[in-house]
């Protein structure tokens, strides 16, 4: 990275899986106003599904997902009839509108659910909304409880893309955020899954970790490449020990400056660059023949909550609490409590807690933000346009600035991100982002 | 002649011996509503063309000014998704309508089930005769069934609750249009469509739907089954 970026690392950036930011969330947006919006989707539009499962056997201390250590498995058992009614309740609104093309099971643990309870989860997906062998069935693995016939199980329901939460190799940055895995573990569960014949498997890695150093995030990226898998996802670890209490936990004197973490993040994708991955948006990776490459090359790329997607849908219907649906610049949170989401599915409610109504502005900048990071370029005069005056200006002194120090280009009325750049996409989304005033806590930039 | 996306060889021009007169579903419902000038008119203008199994009689996206009925064969009706996915949005049997108005984008692709034939009418043919016969092709689709009822079938099976009512109410509807009654009262329905096509148009994945099936003949509402065809109960 040229040393003029090197200033905007440090800075606080919304992760732009959304926009506006869940942050902006308030009660005004009610169940009502979702079941209004569920009745605008089509009979054939395709929808995504996002079920949350909110468990997991230990805590991990950098995690910022809502979950909670559970040691009895009974309650998790309620959870699976609780998601189910509420599976049933969503189902019986869409009354056959809505075609599912991939539906994501991510938590939490959602391994930490047995095979059977899966099972009935997505058969309850199946009987209230529909299935079809092409759609996508997705879930996120944690490696340590993965059992020795978990992997065929899975299959055998119809999972067939397989993410395990790898983070990192190095037994001193794994005990400092309490995710004991050895390489040999890890190295197990890739043979499984290879040998269930899984052909889109997927690992989360984090830079930023405490106690990670230029040598030993190099053999981390070496030992993930050595296990091949078809994507890799290398994301900042966001410290926010104000708002997680959890991550207190982590020692800060041992955390990564902002420079190291400029550094990491760049040593990753040179290596899995070189490696023949293909870099997908900022921080994901895959293998050229699959899906999420194809459908970065062909432009068909999206954002969502997990990050880049080669979904074909717009729209979102998430299950679980805390989870967030999306339908037509709308978006629903459901209650982020246990104890009030199972009350309102209770109910026969659909529990939506919070959510937004994106007007038209906030629109047209969500457009423009996720052609920048999923492609590197947007046109914005639509952005410019449409802003009110005062920030149309800030906008435009902004991406002076970005100019003048060679991260953008124009072209005509379109911005592109130059190359070597891709890292400070949120960086460019940021400036023109009316509320990525510094106010807000977020996530730095690398 | 309209422009058919079809090779010249998928098709035969009108056929002395299949004119109107002779038309096996006539009696039934296509044309039964039309008096005699109106079926002169008709026949003098209308093309029967036959159409290969797995062609194309319109293709999505594309315009289409021709309004087709089925006469003989199956057709599937589907749509493509931008990551090459495809959904099966309906199936048309003899009798039914396609392209009931004239667009420069077809929502569908129909595509045939097996060798098929269809008769096609240019929507402008009906421009023409409007003065001296109005209102033909409103009496010419009255009886039959058009997409839009298609979508209406679609949305009440996807709207069902389990899988096998919507197994069940599929084969049905299946039986209704092209199911044989037989002396016992039980109905011999074919199914020109695989399995898969089935599964994807009900929302099913292809295990649930050969449980479904499995489960209906034990529970008796399928008397035989096989690859392509079924005889329900009597109800």
């Amino acid at each position: 990275m040229k040393e003029i970026w090197r200033k905007y690392l440090g800075e606080r950036m919304p992760r732009y899986t959304s926009y506006p930011s869940a942050l902006h969330f308030d009660r005004s947006v009610t169940a009502a106003d979702y079941a209004e919006k569920i009745d605008e989707i089509g009979l054939y539009e395709p929808i995504s599904l996002y079920v949350h499962v909110p468990f997991c056997r230990q805590l991990c201390w950098y995690c910022g997902c809502n979950m909670q250590v559970e040691n009895y498995y009974s309650r998790a058992r309620g959870y699976v009839d609780t998601i189910i009614r509420e599976i049933e309740i969503t189902g019986r609104k869409l009354n056959g509108r809505g075609q599912p093309t991939s539906v994501h099971f991510g938590g939490g643990t959602p391994n930490y659910l047995l095979g059977d309870d899966l099972g009935e989860i997505v058969g309850a997906i199946e009987g209230a909304i529909g299935l079809t062998d092409s759609v996508d069935l997705a879930i996120e693995l944690d490696p340590r409880i993965l059992r020795d016939d978990d992997v065929h199980h899975l299959t055998s329901i119809g999972f067939n893309r397989f993410s395990l939460g790898v983070q990192d190799f190095d037994p001193t940055v794994q005990s400092a955020i309490n995710r004991l895995q050895s390489f040999e573990l890890i190295e197990a569960c890739v043979s499984d899954i290879r040998a269930a014949g899984v052909d889109d498997l997927s690992f989360d890695i984090l830079y930023g970790l405490p106690h990670q150093s230029e040598q030993s995030f190099d053999d981390t990226i070496d030992k993930a490449i050595s296990l091949a898998p078809d994507r890799i996802s290398v994301f900042g670890y966001a410290h926010l020990p104000d708002s997680l209490p959890r991550q207190r936990l982590i020692d800060e004197a041992t955390l990564p400056g902002t420079q190291l973490r400029g550094v990491l993040s760049e040593l990753a994708d040179q290596k899995l660059v070189d490696a023949g991955y293909h870099r997908i948006g900022f921080d994901h990776y895959a293998k050229p023949d699959n899906p999420l490459a194809k459908a970065a090359i062909e432009h068909r790329l999206k954002r969502n909550f997990q990050g880049f997607t080669d979904a074909a849908a717009s729209a979102l219907i998430g299950f679980g609490p805390s989870a967030i649906s999306f339908v037509d610049g709308f978006y629903a949170q459901n209650e982020k409590g246990f104890v009030d989401y199972r009350q309102r599915v209770e109910h026969g409610e659909l529990p939506i807690a919070r959510g937004l109504q994106r007007t038209k502005r906030e629109s047209v900048i969500a457009a423009a933000i996720s052609e920048l990071l999923c492609n590197m370029k947007t046109n914005i005069s639509a952005v410019l346009r449409s802003a009110a005056p005062g920030d149309a200006i800030r906008m435009c002194s902004s991406l002076e600035r970005l100019e003048a120090d060679g991260i953008i280009q124009w072209n005509g009325d379109a911005i592109s991100i130059a190359d070597e750049a891709y890292a400070l996409a949120r960086v460019v989304a940021a400036a023109i982002d009316p509320y990525s005033q510094p106010q807000i806590e977020h996530a730095t930039a690398v | 002649m309209s422009s058919l996306t079809l090779p010249e060889n998928d098709c035969v021009a009108p056929n002395p011996l299949s004119s109107c007169d002779l038309c096996s579903v006539r009696e039934n419902s296509i044309c039964a509503d039309l008096g005699p000038r109106e079926l002169a008119q008709v026949e003098k203008t209308m093309a029967r063309r036959s159409v290969v199994k797995g062609r194309a009689l319109m293709e999505e996206g594309e315009a289409n000014d021709s309004l087709y009925i089925l006469v003989q064969g199956s057709f599937r009706l589907l749509k493509h998704l931008e990551d090459g996915r495809r959904q099966i949005t309906g199936f048309l049997f003899p009798g039914d309508f396609v392209g009931v108005r004239p667009t420069d984008a077809s929502a569908y692709t129909a595509e045939a089930l097996e060798d098929s034939r269809v008769c096609h009418f240019p929507h402008k043919f009906f421009d023409a005769i409007a003065s001296d016969c109005p209102g033909v092709k409103d009496r010419l689709i009255a009886r039959g069934q058009t997409e839009y009822h298609k979508a209406q079938d679609h949305i009440v099976l996807l709207g069902k609750k389990t899988a096998e009512e919507r197994v069940e109410s599929f084969l049905l509807l299946v039986a209704r249009s092209i199911g044989d009654i037989g002396e016992s009262g039980a109905v011999k329905t074919p199914l020109p469509m695989p399995r898969q096509d089935i599964a994807d148009y009900l929302g099913l994945r292809l295990e649930t739907l050969s449980r479904s099936l499995a489960s209906l003949k034990k529970k008796g509402n399928i008397v035989e089954l096989s690859r392509h065809s079924v005889v329900l109960a009597a109800r």
